[in-house]
């Protein structure tokens, strides 16, 4: 009995043992935790620069401030990603974490040659997650562009993901694309991807020192600039502010805008854009693809700068033929920038055609591109004005 | 002889719920989308079909010999030896069954969870839990699957309405576009991993009260168990698309990866697995429970919780060998499991059912004709 018991108690101290904790566990001060991640090419190899959140620096109260910088940079080179990322702790104390990524940026250089076999491992590895950002660094090395500090956000790779965030919802060539998209369009046969680029402006010696953001107007700023189009996973070019406009209409990531008419007497009208569909509509005739966009918008007046009358049923319906035009317009050269500049489907008509004629589709995919290229186009665009805001008319309607 | 334990008709409709889901819900979806791409969902309705053909098929095997497990029923209709012989196969399969699904949990943890922590380990902390739970009894297991359901039904709810928003339906177009066949073969799959083991449950059978009720139960929940997998196989089609859900290990978990409401209401994967867990665990446990207790009986044991401990013993070690890596596992799952189940959940049953009608039969003639 005794040495039941003996025994009895020994197994429950053992017990202690399992409570101090997992396996796998990481203190938080072993963790460097990453929030964005760049991907350029040197050479034959891939060179890596993670952002490293700086613990002390960002939680720091007012004023405490040790002048260190809120992020540092580790950089490494390897032929794959995750040799590069694992020879890191090279030149950092501690292991880089990767669940809090916010934004995967890749050089254009890169983009270029292609980018498929580089995302393999953000699908493969577990600490990844789906939900960040893919960038293009427009015109430089995604190194280069994760090095500049920013004001507001102490944290530049939140800045960026909260900036895209935001300005999606609220300024139409802006959209975001997670890696999860991303692969989706490259193994559709029907739609090539695009991504969005960012673009650093300003001096640049600078935009790395803390110096950056200690003026009112930071020398160097980050700025989310317009979309590049993909060939399967090859960088092919960059749509403007417009395109990319016209790219988010007809993919509706429309939430809100604002966009501008001419009045008839010179002056505009701003139209703030609060509702917005799209719906792509393919089809066949006489066996040739018929391609075929459909936009419904509504919209608001929302700053008058000419002499207008608002309180004009006909002024209004004006107004709206004037809209139907500027969109109109908009989607017409996307097409045409898709179909004859870039040549390739990044709008995704080849998976409407998917959806609606999975017959002939299936004849058709293997050289979508090349049909793609003369297929007929339709574009009708429909403009209701809704409201105009907190007065009617102008009170500069009797300018001279 | 110690006594028989016993479960309720409703212990029996809980557990077939969860059974039902288990280890499935985590699997399947990838599989049937990768036969049958943005159908997949289809397939799995198809596979309920066919899931309720199968549980049919049981409850009239159980009908013809009520209060006898699978071992019984062979010895009653083929004999002593060639029963055993089948009882055999039979428990080798329960073997094999609780070894694989034991390999999927401690995968599932070391491929998200633990990457560094040793493989013998994940598994034999699983493995005990179930060692534990079998050698406690048939009505305690049946009271935790009891104490479980609530916690699965939140968490599944949970799971419906924080990703409802991510839902593209675009995703699901065209539908029938791969026709009958894919469905047949991505249904085939659904039945065999959800429906097909219920057939070990034959170990529990006898337990049951009140077994007309229990029938019809079971009949309701392996169906509603089935729907649960194809909402989720929806889900994953509608929000992951075709290509990423036949591209991941664990789709539904990649799923639930997705889950973000207003910036605050995310990363909450690791709870959500909790459905698996239990699920995975419920599974394993009656696996694990129809081999011992087929192995007692083929071997006229009185009991069976003299043998949990080695037998647990065995599951674990052979959890560490069974798949040599995963590419063998998906090899093994597509093309050996299938034939496998079928003849083990279908035809062995419908075999033993018919021979088992003709005998009766022939015992009515021969009384009548004394």
């Amino acid at each position: 009995m005794m040495i039941r018991k003996l025994v009895s108690l020994l197994l429950a101290i053992s017990l202690v043992l399992p409570l101090a904790g997992c396996w796998d566990r990481r203190e938080l001060n072993e963790l460097a935790i990453s929030v964005a991640m760049g991907i350029d090419k040197s050479g034959s190899q891939y060179q890596v620069t993670v952002q490293v959140v700086q613990p002390g620096e960002v939680a720091m109260q007012k004023g405490g401030s040790e002048g260190m910088t809120p992020v540092t940079l580790y950089k490494a080179e390897g032929t794959t990603i995750f040799e590069a990322i694992r020879k890191m702790t090279t030149v950092s104390s501690r292991k880089i974490y990767a669940a809090h990524l916010r934004i995967i940026v890749i050089g254009e250089e890169l983009a270029r040659e292609g980018i498929g076999d580089a995302l393999d491992i953000l699908s493969r590895d577990y600490e990844l997650r789906s939900d960040s950002f893919l960038l293009i660094a427009k015109g430089t090395t995604a190194a280069h562009t994760l090095g500049i500090l920013t004001p507001l956000e102490k944290i530049p790779a939140n800045k960026i993901y909260e900036s895209i965030q935001t300005s999606e919802k609220v300024w139409a060539p802006v959209i975001s694309v997670t890696l999860d998209k991303f692969i989706n369009d490259i193994e559709s046969k029907g739609k090539n991807p695009v991504i969005s680029g960012i673009k650093v402006s300003g001096s640049n010696e600078k935009g790395g020192s803390l110096g950056n953001m200690k003026t009112t107007q930071p020398a160097v700023s980050i700025q989310n600039n317009g979309l590049a189009v993909f060939r399967k996973d090859r960088l092919i070019g960059w749509l403007n502010q417009e395109d990319s406009k016209g790219y988010n209409y007809i993919l509706n990531n429309i939430v809100s805008t604002v966009g501008h008419v001419d009045c008839p007497h010179g002056g505009q009208v701003a139209l703030e854009v609060i509702h917005s569909e799209a719906q792509i509509k393919s089809s066949f005739q006489n066996g040739r693809p018929r391609l075929a966009v459909e936009l419904r918008t509504e919209q608001n007046v929302g700053e008058v700068k000419c002499q207008i009358d608002l309180t004009d049923m006909q002024v209004i319906r004006e107004l709206e033929q004037q809209a139907e035009q500027v969109l109109q317009g908009i989607l017409e050269h996307l097409l045409e920038v898709s179909q004859k500049k870039y040549k390739s489907d990044f709008i995704g008509f080849g998976n409407a055609l998917h959806r609606s004629n999975p017959g002939e589709w299936r004849s058709l995919k293997t050289d979508w591109d090349e049909i793609f290229e003369d297929a007929e186009t339709d574009v009708t665009v429909k403009v209701k004005i809704k409201r105009t805001g907190t007065v009617t008319n102008s009170f500069m309607e009797e300018r001279e | 002889m110690p006594k028989i334990e016993k479960i309720s008709n409703r212990q029996l409709m809980v557990l077939v719920f969860l059974y039902t889901i288990g280890s499935t819900i985590l699997i399947i979806p990838s599989g049937l989308a990768a036969i049958a791409k943005q159908d997949a969902w289809i397939g799995a309705l198809v596979g309920v079909v066919m899931g309720g053909v199968t549980v049919g098929l049981y409850i009239l095997l159980w009908r013809l010999f009520p209060g006898r497990t699978f071992v019984g029923i062979c010895e009653a209709v083929l004999g002593k030896w060639i029963g055993a012989l089948l009882s055999i196969m039979f428990m080798f399969y329960s073997f094999i069954g609780s070894v694989t699904v034991l390999f999927y949990a401690g995968n599932f943890f070391k491929i998200n969870f633990l990457p560094h922590t040793p493989f013998p380990l994940i598994n034999i902390l699983f493995a005990a839990v179930v060692v534990i739970g079998v050698r406690m009894g048939l009505e305690t297991i049946s009271r935790t699957s009891e104490l479980m359901l609530p916690w699965v039904l939140i968490l599944l709810a949970v799971l419906v309405f924080t990703l409802a928003p991510e839902i593209n339906t675009e995703n699901m177009l065209p539908v029938f576009e791969f026709g009958w066949k894919s469905l047949f073969w991505a249904g085939f799959s659904f039945a065999g991993t959800a429906y097909m083991p219920i057939v070990f449950l034959f170990a529990v059978f006898p337990s049951v009260l009140n077994v007309e009720k229990a029938q019809i139960g079971m009949y309701f929940a392996a169906i509603m168990g089935g729907i649960c997998v194809v909402l989720i196989t929806l889900l994953c089609i509608m929000i992951l698309g075709p290509n990423i859900t036949s591209r991941s290990m664990f789709p539904s978990y990649a799923l639930v990866k997705k889950i973000s409401i207003g910036n605050f209401f995310q990363r909450v994967e690791v709870i959500m697995a909790g459905l698996w867990f239990v699920t995975t665990f419920l599974k394993t446990t009656f696996y694990f429970y129809g081999w011992v207790s087929s192995l007692s009986e083929i071997l006229k044991l009185n009991n069976y919780r003299s043998l949990t401990l080695p037998c647990g013993i065995i599951m674990i070690v052979f959890s560490l060998v069974v798949y040599p890596d995963v590419v063998y596992m998906q090899y093994w799952d597509s093309t050996i499991f299938p034939p496998y189940i079928l003849t083990m959940g279908i035809f062995i049953p419908l075999l033993l059912w018919i021979a088992g009608l003709t005998k009766k039969k022939l015992n009515l003639d021969s009384k009548k004709n004394e």
